[in-house]
């Protein structure tokens, strides 16, 4: 078991420090640079002299820096906020808005001046002599805050996940030990290191000495490229959403025969359907198959369960899981029916929301020994206490993999000087996931331009406030919309609407 | 149905817009194709018209309008 994550990384550093800890590309990045990189980074930390605990912002895409970046903020007692460099430029302001980081470690160069914030950047980092050794520093430890992932709100403004070195701690023992982890495995790192999907594969596989094969966005969006690279990674744990394993599917070689070496798919993030989980099992017979699910205010996941064949008999849509040792899932009812509200309470249950006290109160309960946390997931606990899940209660989805307050969309297209009234809405297909996002729009006046200029004009607006997996894929424009008793827009008649084709 | 038809009604099913009289949009620059969409549709056109589309040669500019990916499906059979 392990008691600290950074000890554990250093004690990979000792024993095999030429192991390799990432692969970006081609590019192997062994244990002895994280680590002497990082205490270098760490050193320069220390000179600033910065607030004790604040938090840091770590700018980037998906490059070894990354990673030497989260580990100098940990060992110098900073928490560390990822900020992917495919968000939207005014996304950094809002989060440093609640975060009031006072340094900014820019693995890429920042697309908007921060004021007030040291920077360090990618060519100082570059030019650092690593070191061995890093004295004077107080680690991120027990109760302290260790990473913080902002997430999609409601009210435009996005919220911060604070995940203690003990949240992540119960979370990396539980992953070590319920999924048969192999031995100093190859793991797939495709996730920007934003969603918190990523910290599934990281630490477990730095903890225990493996090497992270990073799939950057480009090659991802590249079939051609895509399955050129992804043989060479000689994968051993798969670790993605459901749909990028969709897209490897499509490629006949994708099997046991052409990948020997993978032996564990692990998803999150969105609902692993039926179909997906058993073309999968029939190209990879042997495999260990795991469905899992989480908030990212219970640290990535807290159920999980291998899908079997006989699993795969028995339902129709797949369980979520048997919620980890440590934790306790109780079912609020709704309406007198099995499906209530999932509320989760446990030791990798988040102290709450960065800066934001009243949001952390509406989520969060000190009952017990550990906070509680309303997911606002509807779910129920099926034969052999495995939970299901049954959708939400409110108008946040996932849309690939992505979380998304539908209000957070619909905050901004109401700042739109063109329109009136407009609300996002999302498209299912059969297998209960979102396929397409649609604006229903109403607008101010009469246009003089056409539907097309419309849509790229509100589009442009858009861009600089939203995620880019928050734009809107249609703009449909209507002369009123439907309306609830209240005089608000009635966004579930809408969404009936669109899926009733 | 004629193959331009199931692929006419395998993009409106995507994307729950016809474009049977615009046969020239391009699909990913307007964003009503993103990556997971095009695997559905690559999907769809492999089951619904019994092609076989080599995904490993993928070019996004070779199926960009409804049109291109009516004359490729044409070359694939």
């Amino acid at each position: 078991m392990v008691t600290n994550i950074i000890t554990a990384i250093n004690n990979i550093y000792r024993t095999m420090p030429e192991q390799a800890a990432y692969n970006y590309l081609g590019t192997t990045y062994s244990y002895r640079e994280l680590t002497e990189r990082s205490n270098a980074l760490a050193q320069v930390l220390l000179r600033h002299n910065l607030p004790e605990q604040a938090p840091l912002i770590v700018y980037g895409g998906q490059q070894f820096e990354m990673l030497v970046a989260f580990l100098a903020a940990v060992k110098t007692g900073h928490a560390y906020i990822p900020v992917d460099s495919h968000s939207a430029k005014d996304r950094l302001l809002m989060i440093q808005d609640t975060a009031h980081a006072p340094l900014v470690i820019a693995i890429e160069p920042l697309p908007i001046t921060l004021p007030k914030t040291n920077i360090i950047t990618f060519d100082e980092i570059k030019a650092l002599t690593p070191m061995t050794y890093l004295t004077g520093n107080h680690p991120v430890a027990g109760a302290d805050t260790f990473y913080i992932i902002f997430t999609s709100g409601t009210t435009g403004k996005p919220k911060g996940v604070q995940i203690s070195h003990d949240n992540l701690l119960s979370f990396v023992n539980w992953l070590l030990a319920d999924f048969r982890w192999p031995h100093q495995p190859n793991v797939l790192a495709q996730a920007p290191f934003s969603f918190d999907l990523s910290v599934m594969g990281l630490y477990p596989t730095l903890v225990t000495g493996g090497t992270l094969q990073a799939l950057p966005r480009a090659i991802t969006e590249d079939f051609k490229q895509l399955f050129a690279l992804l043989p060479q990674l000689q994968l051993n744990v798969w670790i993605s959403t459901p749909s990028l394993v969709e897209i490897c599917l499509l490629l006949k070689d994708f099997n046991a025969e052409h990948y020997p070496t993978l032996t564990h798919f692990l998803f999150c993030g969105e609902e692993l359907s039926h179909k997906t989980a058993a073309t999968l099992l029939t190209r990879f017979p042997d495999a260990h198959i795991y469905n899992t699910y989480g908030p990212t205010e219970a640290t990535v996941a807290v159920t999980g369960v291998e899908i079997t064949p006989t699993i795969l008999e028995k339902y129709d849509r797949l369980p979520i899981g048997y919620v980890k040792e440590d934790t306790k899932i109780s079912i609020k009812p709704i309406d007198h029916t099995e499906i209530g509200e999932i509320l989760i309470s446990g030791p990798s249950v988040s102290k709450g929301y960065l800066n934001l006290p009243a949001k952390t109160v509406a989520a969060f309960a000190e009952e017990t020994d550990f906070p509680t946390y309303r997911s606002g997931d509807l779910g129920f606990f099926g034969p052999d206490n495995l939970l299901f899940y049954r959708g939400r209660m409110d108008f946040q989805i996932k849309f690939n993999g992505y979380r998304i307050e539908l209000e957070e969309i619909n905050f901004y297209l109401r700042q739109s000087s063109l329109i009136k009234q407009g609300v996002v809405v999302p498209r299912y297909n059969a297998d209960h996931r979102v396929v397409q996002l649609i604006a229903v729009i109403v607008l101010n006046k009469q246009p003089s331009s056409t539907e097309k200029e419309l849509t790229r004009s509100i589009k442009a607006e858009l861009m600089d406030n939203i995620m880019p997996y928050m734009m809107p894929q249609r703009f449909v424009y209507r002369p009123e919309l439907p309306l609830s008793a209240n005089d608000k827009v009635d966004i579930k008649a809408l969404i009936q609407e669109v899926n009733s084709q | 149905m004629t193959d331009t038809e199931k692929i006419y009604q395998i993009l409106k099913d995507l994307t729950d817009e016809d474009f049977s009289d615009k046969g020239d949009t391009n699909l990913f620059e307007t964003g009503l194709l993103d990556s997971m969409a095009t695997v559905q549709l690559l999907l769809e056109i492999q089951t619904e018209l019994n092609v076989d589309v080599p995904v490993s040669e993928f070019e996004r500019s070779e199926w960009a309008t409804p049109n291109k990916i009516i004359a490729k499906v044409q070359t694939l059979k």
